[in-house]
């Protein structure tokens, strides 16, 4: 039996793999459970304590993709809730309109989407990478790239003793603020328009108070996705249950953030008190606070996915789906890790690890769905986050609902058209406007 | 034997370590406390522990072998520790059970443990050095590094805030300088000769970290188990009972029942069995006195309010005037 001494330990110099994996996340854990599998010698540097010890997440996790990696995932999982209420809602200081859909098919195997907690999953899925041959390295900085003669990217340095690891390829999915990808010039320095703010809180309920608020039993889930309460920041809200807690948050444009100099607690605290969610949290204790980037910016802000000797994938690739009712990112992390892990070992069988070897993962993206869906709603970003969506049609909406709900009698029943028109005028909508939005919404949804 | 963890030649330091959940979680409303593996780590002490054995060791010549007690969970922090130089040693526990209450743990023998720490090290040759932190974050009895100086027949220095090599020692010999705090900022330095086990506050000395290839070395490979049966323990002396504890319950206590009053006014009955007209005690102050005078005055108090009986001669003989029990 091996021993864990340092008499057996490679010098620095001497640690060469086939792959490097920068970051421990779903993409990273992903790409290296796809080496490992290929036989390939690939070691994950993670920068926190263990898998996931840093990541704040603020969705469902959507577990499709990983029907064909990990068969029956579901098995063995660290599950919250298994989502089974899907809700839409829009609303404004005192009022909201949702559209619900629960059916009990998505707390069934192989179900749809789940709420977890992000630092039991990534060690989950970290672990079916190292169980397949994969090295973790945690609490490692990869502090930058290693390249040689040509410029060709071949390794990285890291912070223990600024020692390197050297390989043939370096996966960098070490996240939104990718500092490989910026020192490899695929990212830009600085691009604050491509970038939300996620801040949430997860507040703690007895489990029992969770299923009788939200009308679920067991491990059945709610995920209530939310517009127009950001104070006319481009932005939305969630709510989303867990075992024993509530997630509650606001994502936030970045830059508008920044010019409506609002705090993102100020936001998070006013979708708190909207009559529409007080009740749900009603009597909960604060258990965490929680900020991260998100990169929403869509297929048109996605960086080259390659360059000679390193590849881009997850969120450092900006692989974030945000597009109104969607609103997915560990998917697309998985599943583009997954096909970088492929990539990487096509192009070391190859030989040819220059960005033309490595070509093949794009290729490869742009058949599933992580390329198809970014490439499909490509203008949706900028639907969802325009002014009229963001500012006007919450309140468009909802006084619509109210105009047609309210009884007016003794006067008559106003006509749809008339309520429309009404509340449009209220908010400052013409009718061409709503009319032109809706085309514009059904060619990209469409 | 040609393993070089049992065929080393110096002297052998032990870094004795309670690998634990440094970030348990207490239910407020029950006291449940739940524990998990991602938290476990290494507290300030035991990372104290570890630092000093190896300085220490550096300074000898010596080897550092790095023992915890506790379920393969705790393999990644030993992993870690292994990264460093150290060889490493998990000891599995007679009892693995997750769901082990944290009453039952605390109650834990702390003798039996020490025996089994002392066997599991055999193959390494009598200890020179153990040092261990001087608490842990989630028992913290503070008892085993005593124990362990007993099994050993080791000096022991416990609550140390600095621990060196002394450098006086002449002739080969080795002996320590220990540092211990006392009162209003005051210390005291102690000699310390070996073999000896201490405990060691976490301050002073930061853990140095591993380099790149130890801490690749140690992630792929596996930690030494040591499983010591019962049979395979020591037996030092006659073991000194140790406290149990059962299932804790929520304290119900008995309903007792009330003559009922005896007349038919409701008023009359509200007062009887309000007790408003019952003489009470009052607070009364006694004292300062010795605490056999306080005793006697305790056990008066139990007798007058019929809590013990004086004429049992079972219940007689702890409330005699002035046994001083």
């Amino acid at each position: 039996m091996a021993e864990p001494t340092m008499a057996d330990a490679p010098g620095p110099e001497s640690a060469e793999f086939d792959a490097v994996v920068v970051g421990a996340g779903p993409a990273g854990s992903a790409a290296a459970l796809a080496l490992a599998r290929a036989g390939r010698s690939v070691v994950m540097v993670e920068r926190g304590p263990f898998p996931g010890s840093k990541n704040v997440y603020g969705g469902v996790v959507y577990g499709r993709v990983l029907d064909a990696i990990i068969p029956n995932w579901w098995e063995d999982v660290p599950v919250e809730r298994w989502v089974v209420r899907r809700s839409t809602m829009m609303m404004t200081e005192s009022q909201s309109l949702s559209i619900d859909y629960r059916t009990g098919a998505w707390g069934t195997a192989p179900y749809n989407g789940m709420t977890t907690v992000r630092s039991r999953f990534d060690t989950w899925l970290a672990a079916k990478a190292t169980e397949a041959g994969a090295r973790l390295l945690t609490s490692t900085v990869a502090t930058g790239l290693l390249r040689d003669g040509d410029g060709r990217v071949v390794g990285v340095r890291t912070d223990r003793d600024h020692a390197e690891l050297r390989s043939r390829v370096v996966v960098a999915c070490d996240g939104v603020n990718s500092f490989l990808a910026k020192e490899a010039g695929l990212l830009p320095q600085s691009e604050a328009s491509h970038y939300t703010l996620g801040v949430k809180e997860v507040l703690s309920l007895p489990r029992e108070v969770i299923d009788e608020r939200f009308g679920v039993q067991g491990h059945e889930g709610v995920d209530i996705e939310i517009l127009g309460c950001t104070r006319g920041i481009p932005g939305g809200g969630f709510l989303y249950t867990n075992t024993d807690t509530v997630s509650v948050g606001v994502v936030a444009s970045l830059p508008h953030l920044a010019e409506a100099r609002i705090r993102p607690e100020e936001l998070i605290a006013d979708l708190k008190e909207h009559p529409s969610i007080a009740p749900y949290l009603r009597g909960s204790s604060l258990r965490e606070y929680a900020a991260h980037l998100i990169p929403e910016g869509g297929y048109d802000t996605m960086p080259p996915l390659a360059t000679d000797g390193m590849m881009l994938a997850g969120d450092s690739a900006a692989m974030t789906l945000a597009a109104g009712m969607w609103l997915e990112g560990v998917n697309f992390a998985i599943a583009s890790g997954y096909a970088a892990g492929q990539a990487v070992d096509r192009a070391v069988a190859s030989g040819d690890c220059t960005a033309s070897g490595l070509a093949s993962y794009r290729a490869d993206l742009e058949r599933q769905f992580v390329l198809v869906d970014h490439k499909r709603l490509r203008k949706a970003p900028a639907l969802v986050l325009s002014d009229r969506v963001q500012q006007r049609y919450p309140g468009l909406l909802c006084d619509l609902a109210e105009g047609m709900f309210t009884v007016v009698n003794p006067a008559p029943k106003p006509g749809g058209l008339r309520v429309t028109r009404n509340a449009a005028a209220k908010h400052g909508v013409k009718l061409r406007e709503l009319a032109a939005d809706t085309l514009r919404g059904l060619r990209i949804f469409g | 034997m040609n393993d070089p963890r049992f065929t080393h030649v110096g002297p052998l330091v032990v870094a004795c370590l309670r690998i634990t959940d440094l970030r348990p979680e207490v239910d407020p409303l029950t006291g449940a406390v739940a524990r998990d593996a991602q938290g476990n780590g290494l507290s300030a002490a035991d990372a104290a522990a570890l630092e000093l054995s190896l300085r220490i060791a550096g300074v000898w010549s010596g080897r550092v072998v790095a023992l915890a007690v506790g379920p393969p969970a705790i393999d990644p922090v030993l992993r870690d520790v292994a990264a460093l130089g150290v060889t490493v040693l998990r000891v599995s526990p007679e009892t693995v059970d997750p769901d082990r209450g944290y009453a039952a743990e605390l109650a834990d023998d702390e003798q039996r443990l020490a025996r089994t720490i002392v066997a599991s090290l055999v193959p390494y040759g009598p200890p020179d050095l153990i040092v261990c932190g001087d608490r842990s974050t989630d028992r913290g009895t503070g008892a085993l590094p005593a124990f362990l100086a007993h099994q050993l027949g080791a000096v022991q220095a416990l609550g140390l805030v600095a621990l060196t090599p002394d450098d006086t020692v002449t002739g080969g010999g080795r002996a320590l300088i220990a540092e211990r705090r006392l009162d209003a900022g005051w210390r005291e330095r102690l000699g310390v000769p070996l073999p000896a086990v201490c405990s060691v506050e976490g301050a002073g000395v930061r853990l140095r970290r591993a380099s790149l290839g130890g801490a690749l070395t140690a992630a792929a490979a596996p930690v030494p188990v040591n499983g010591i049966s019962p049979a395979d323990r020591p037996e030092r002396e006659e073991a000194i009972p140790a406290v149990r504890i059962g299932p804790t319950r929520v304290f119900e206590p008995r309903a007792r029942v009330l003559p009922a009053p005896e007349s038919t006014d409701p008023r009359v009955r509200l007062l009887a069995l309000t007790g408003a007209l019952v003489a009470h005690d009052p607070p009364t102050v006694i004292g300062p006195v010795g605490p056999s005078e306080a005793a006697d005055e305790l056990m008066a108090f139990l007798v007058r309010h019929g809590y013990l009986d004086p004429t049992d001669p079972e219940q007689a003989g702890t409330s005699g005037k002035g046994t001083g029990r």
